[in-house]
This record gives structure tokens, sequence and C-alpha cells, in this order.
């Protein structure tokens, strides 16, 4: 629905006008009364209305693509390298992880092993421990005092103490124990 | 020396009989037709598998064997693979990723500015948590460990459950050997796709040092493996998709878990395994 009223009717505005009296005659006035003659129908009607004002969409709706300075060249993109499932160490993960079981046992030719004795490229003094962040740390201590650490690695050594001694007081003063639901 | 065909072999059986009728000939088939299990079933049928070879790309059956049931036929339990192969993948990881605290952060030693007066927040050093580029208080603190020791039993019927399941889905062949005719890698993928083995085949064998052809042939693939017995383990056995066993290795196998199962000192084995105690 079309309506022409908004053209035939006369309104007055408020802005534009000086004297504060014609301003209150524009606001409440018996002579005048507001119509409607916006409809929202109307505004559809015409066409497709914006939604969203204000939002910029960032997806490439259409038009030129970006280019780049260098037109014969590709994009330093990094090249795709597969990971290669079948190299040795992918292969053969896991090998020896059950020589306890189906290794020698008590016999007096071969020792019996364990996995933890096959860790090669863990640490030492971290091969089959468990344990949290102190535990670990005591156990470092332990290995690394004897060897004059503390003279080759005076700041690491300095760190090592200090991180114990502040665990010590985090989980024994601050913390609860797990043994006190027991209690 | 070009790869032999079951036709080539019968021809050379016939040559040989008629030249030289003293030298040894391949007897005839079957060749294995039984053997001896020990600790002896009492409850569950025998498994039966048919022994192949490895001296043709044709598979020649050479004769059929029993399996013990309690070794190759246990009820495979999905939750016990499951934990062994997450064991596998984790016991042996060490986290080395590392966050400074705040009094290890270079710097900080100073109070910025004094307590009372400037009109802004008060502060004790930069490195506080609160601060950017400051100390990270509840980081990963390297090296973390993340290693736990499954139960002895929980990875034995792993490996009762796994070794069943590849009996039980057709992926484990048994060979008499695995002396190869020559080092070439293409008669042994002439071989695998002949047979139907699928993509990836570990060949597992009692002794760690393998026939010279074999390691030659398998070194080029890199999803041909082999492994001795004591090498066997859950992750390689579902990683790759055919298990090829030769005979002195099922016999090597089967020893070993039955041991395990019916010896009499099992606490022992059991217990839980302590630090330092090797």
């Amino acid at each position: 629905m079309v309506s022409t009223l908004g053209m035939a009717l006369r309104y007055r505005p408020l802005t534009g006008v000086s004297s504060k009296v014609s301003k209150a005659n524009a606001l409440f006035n018996p002579e005048w009364t507001t119509v409607r003659f916006r409809y929202h129908a109307d505004k559809v009607a015409k066409g497709p209305v914006p939604r969203r004002h204000g939002y910029e969409e960032k997806l490439f709706q259409g038009g030129l693509l970006p280019r780049t300075a260098f037109p014969d060249r590709a994009l330093p993109i990094p090249t795709y390298k597969p990971k290669n499932s079948w190299n040795e160490k992918r292969a053969l993960f896991g090998q020896n992880d059950y020589i306890d079981i189906l290794g020698p046992s008590n016999e007096i030719s071969q020792k019996p092993l364990h996995p933890t004795q096959l860790l090669y490229h863990v640490p030492p003094w971290l091969r089959g421990v468990q344990g949290n962040e102190y535990q670990v740390l005591l156990r470092r201590r332990k290995f690394v005092q004897k060897k004059g650490y503390a003279l080759g690695h005076p700041t690491k050594w300095a760190t090592l103490n200090t991180r114990i001694k502040k665990l010590y007081r985090y989980l024994n003063h601050k913390t609860k124990s797990p043994f006190w639901k027991d209690a | 020396m070009q790869p032999s065909s079951k036709k080539d072999r019968k021809l050379r059986q016939q040559m040989v009989c008629y030249l030289s009728p003293n030298l040894q000939i391949q007897p005839p088939l079957p060749i294995i037709y039984s053997r001896k299990l020990a600790f002896p079933p009492k409850f569950k049928a025998v498994r039966q598998a048919w022994v192949s070879n490895m001296d043709t790309v044709e598979e020649e059956k050479l004769g059929l064997i029993d399996l013990h049931p309690e070794v190759f036929a246990e009820r495979p339990r999905v939750d016990i693979i499951h934990e062994n192969v997450r064991w596998q993948q984790l016991y042996r990881h060490v986290s080395y990723a590392n966050t400074k605290v705040r009094y290890e952060v270079r710097g900080g030693g100073r109070k910025p500015r004094p307590q009372k007066g400037s009109g802004r927040s008060r502060h004790g050093s930069i490195r506080s948590p609160i601060w950017r580029g400051g100390g990270i208080v509840h980081g990963p603190r390297s090296p973390t460990p993340y290693f736990y020791m499954l139960s002895f039993n929980a990875r034995l019927n792993g490996l009762r459950s796994t070794l069943s399941a590849k009996l039980a889905q057709d992926d484990l062949h048994i060979v008499d050997s695995l002396d190869i005719p020559t080092d070439d890698p293409s008669y042994l993928e002439k071989l695998v796709e002949e047979r139907g083995w699928g993509p990836a085949v570990l060949f597992v064998d009692d002794n760690d040092i393998m026939p010279l052809n074999i390691t030659a042939a398998s070194d080029v693939h890199g999803h041909y493996n082999l492994m001795p017995v004591y090498g066997l383990n859950v992750h390689s056995m579902l990683k790759h998709h055919t298990l090829v066993l030769t005979l002195a290795a099922v016999e090597r196998i089967e020893e070993r878990l039955l041991f395990h199962l019916n010896r009499n000192d099992a606490a022992e084995a059991g217990r839980k395994h302590r630090l330092d105690s090797l």
C-alpha cells in the first residue's frame, strides 16, 4: 500500500526554528495533529531492507580478488610435506615394551629385563619415575648434587633449591594432603 | 638369481631325482602335521592354522598345526587392547614444556614505584603474574614424566587379545622360516600382493638376527618390518595389517605366555613396579 498522504499534509518541523514559542507550538498545538505517513511496508516493497546495520562482512562477497605486488610468483606458503608414517621410529614404535613377558625370565644365561631399563631417550634419573613436580625435583637434586652441579650451574642450582623450598611450603601449608580425607 | 615359481621347483625336483637319485629331495606335502601343546587345554577347542612357505611367490601350504586356545583364541577385550596401546604411547613420554615462575624471569627485583603517592596501583615487582611478561603461576614445568606401569596381567591379556583378534580376522599367517631365495625387494612385494596379505606386514621370528635376503628386501620398504619375539607388542601388531609368524616364533610365544599364565609365583611378577628396584 503506497500512501500519498505524506505529500499532501504539512507538518511543522522542530529544528531550524529560532524562537522558543514556535518550538513549543510545534510540540503541542490543538490545531495540529501528527499523522503517520511512513510505513515499513513501503520500504520493504521498494527493495530488501538491510539487516545488521553497522556490521562489516569480512568474507569475500564478490569483486576483484586481492592482488600481490609480484604477479609472476605464488604467495609464500610453506610446501606441505606429509609425515612418513613408516620411518624407522614410527614403524617400530613400541618394540620391546613387553620384554619382561616375552623375553627371558629367571634364566641363567640371559638376565630378565624390564621395559624401564630400555628407556634410552629419557634422562637416566627420570627413567621409571612417576610423580609430581616436587618429587621429580627432589630426585633431580639427589642425582645432581654429588657431581658438582652447584659449581658448574650456580643459577640453576639456586633455582632448583628455591623451587623445592617454595613447593614444600605451598604443598604443606597451603594445600590439603591427599591423606586428609582418610582421617 | 631369479625368483622361483612352483613350476620351476617341481621341474628341479624331477631333474634332481632323475640325475642323482642319492641327493635328498623335498618330501611330499604335508611336511608339518603335528605339534605338541604345552598345558593341554581342557575347556576350549584347539585352533588350527596352515603353515605356508616363503620360497615361492605363490603360497604353498606345508601343513596344518595346532594353536593353543589360551593364547590364540582368547575373547578379544577391546578395552584391554586400548589400555595397552595408551600405555605404550604414554609411559615413555616426557614433556619438556616449561614456563618461568616470577622469580625465574629476568629482572623484577626492585619495587617499580613507591607504595604511596603516585596515584597508580601498587606493585612489588614487574615480573609478578599479573604483569605482561611476568611469570606464569601454574604453567607446565619441565620435565614432566607421564610414566606409569600397566599391571602385568593387563599387558599379558593385551597380548593374548591382540593375537586372538589377529587370528580371528585372518590377519595372522604362519610360515616355516623367513628364508627367501633373493634379496630383491620386488620379490617380497609380489609375494605379499599374491597372497593378499595387507599393505603392511610384520614378520616375527624367534631369533633377532634375521636371514640376509629378507633383511635386504624389507629394508627398502618401511611397511615390511622384521621383529624378534621379545620385541612383539600390541601397538606394532595393530599398526601392521598382517602378522607373519615363523614356527619357531609360535613355539616361543606360546611357551612364554603359557608359562606366565601357569606359573605358581604369579604374585611376585604381578607386584607393582618399584623405582630403582632393578
